[in-house]
């Protein structure tokens, strides 16, 4: 079951990050020189949608 | 398909071996496995350190010095100065420290028969917790402890929604270290645990092939070429992880500390 929850958790993190890739891909094609700046922000915006997640791989681990 | 039939137990096997267990001495007083690459990882970093030191040039020479600035200034740009802004000279130390520190660690890990430092939830709390405390200390110090506390809720909130917003910002930057500690670890040790998955399915695949060589034999093992295949992708996908969870713990430091001590105008 734990992994069943899992797996369900992980949707929204799938969606969240692909949002953010996406909303990353556009902005550099219509503006190359911010290159740099859209790639952290994506990077961070990623970084706190995976940490909700890596929180669901936690407790399917803890809680068993 | 017997080979799938294998599989949980071999899984259960490489999964136990992620625990911390003790090379030295027991739990309480001793070295565990984590711990002696943790050492291996630092006395690898302090050699490269004081090899870059000794080559410190106006102009540098070669790969080993262009490729060591490269990585400095790219902490010192990327994450200081673009991040922290003005007074990024005096977090730069701490946070380069964090970044090469997190990416030796994870470097090593990679290598097969390592393991990684920051794959056991105690180091990535323990960093966590520094972080923590310094990104406190920096906002205390750039507004004393009262002001540091009320910045915590943005300015021009009418009365009964402030508390309600201070109390939810109070819990996320609680949060925070934990967030920190746990997106390290769980990265490392997930990370680990799909590339022995796949090297578990290749072994699994491979065994009849090397006890007996026949023809039925070889065709049984050909799916194992596709997991060896799927094993390297992710293998390459793991050295990029290793930089970008060094890059996202040192950036999200930074935005920490840069929330604490910005000055509002």
């Amino acid at each position: 079951m734990g992994v069943i929850g899992y797996g369900l958790g992980v949707i929204g993190a799938g969606l969240a990050i692909g949002l953010a890739a996406y909303g990353c891909a556009t902005a550099m094609a219509r503006q190359p020189e911010i290159q740099g700046r859209a790639f952290t922000v994506f990077i961070m915006g990623a970084a706190f949608a995976e940490a909700l997640a890596l929180i669901g791989f936690v407790v399917a681990l803890v809680v068993q | 398909m017997e080979a799938f039939a294998l599989l949980p137990d071999e899984i259960n096997k490489l999964v136990s071996e992620f625990h911390s267990i003790p090379v030295l001495g027991d739990l309480t007083m001793g070295l565990t496995q984590y711990t002696f690459w943790l050492l291996a990882s630092t006395v690898l970093l302090l050699v490269i350190m004081a090899v870059f030191v000794k080559k410190l040039a106006l102009v540098p020479h070669g790969t080993f010095s262009n490729l060591m600035e490269w990585g400095i200034s790219f902490v010192k740009d990327d994450v200081c100065e673009q991040i922290i802004g003005k007074n990024w000279k005096r977090h730069f130390p701490f946070l380069a420290t964090l970044f090469f520190f997190i990416l030796a660690n994870n470097v090593v890990g990679i290598i097969p028969g390592m393991k990684p430092g920051s794959g056991t939830i105690s180091t990535t709390a323990a960093l966590a917790l520094v972080v923590f405390i310094y990104f406190v200390a920096c906002g205390v110090r750039a507004r004393g402890p009262i002001g540091y506390l009320k910045s915590l809720a943005p300015e021009g909130v009418a009365f009964p929604l402030n508390i309600l917003i201070w109390i939810i910002e109070l819990i996320s930057t609680i949060l925070r270290p934990i967030t920190l500690a746990i997106r390290l670890f769980c990265n490392m040790f997930a990370g680990h645990i799909v590339m022995g998955s796949f090297a578990i399915m290749v072994t699994l695949f491979a065994q009849p092939l090397l006890q007996q060589l026949t023809a039925s034999n070889v065709l049984a093992a050909l799916p194992g070429v596709l997991f060896a295949l799927i094993l390297l992708v992710i293998y390459v996908i793991e050295i990029f992880v290793a930089f970008v969870q060094a890059y996202v713990f040192t950036i999200l430091t930074a935005v920490y500390i840069q929330e604490a001590e910005e000055v509002e105008e």
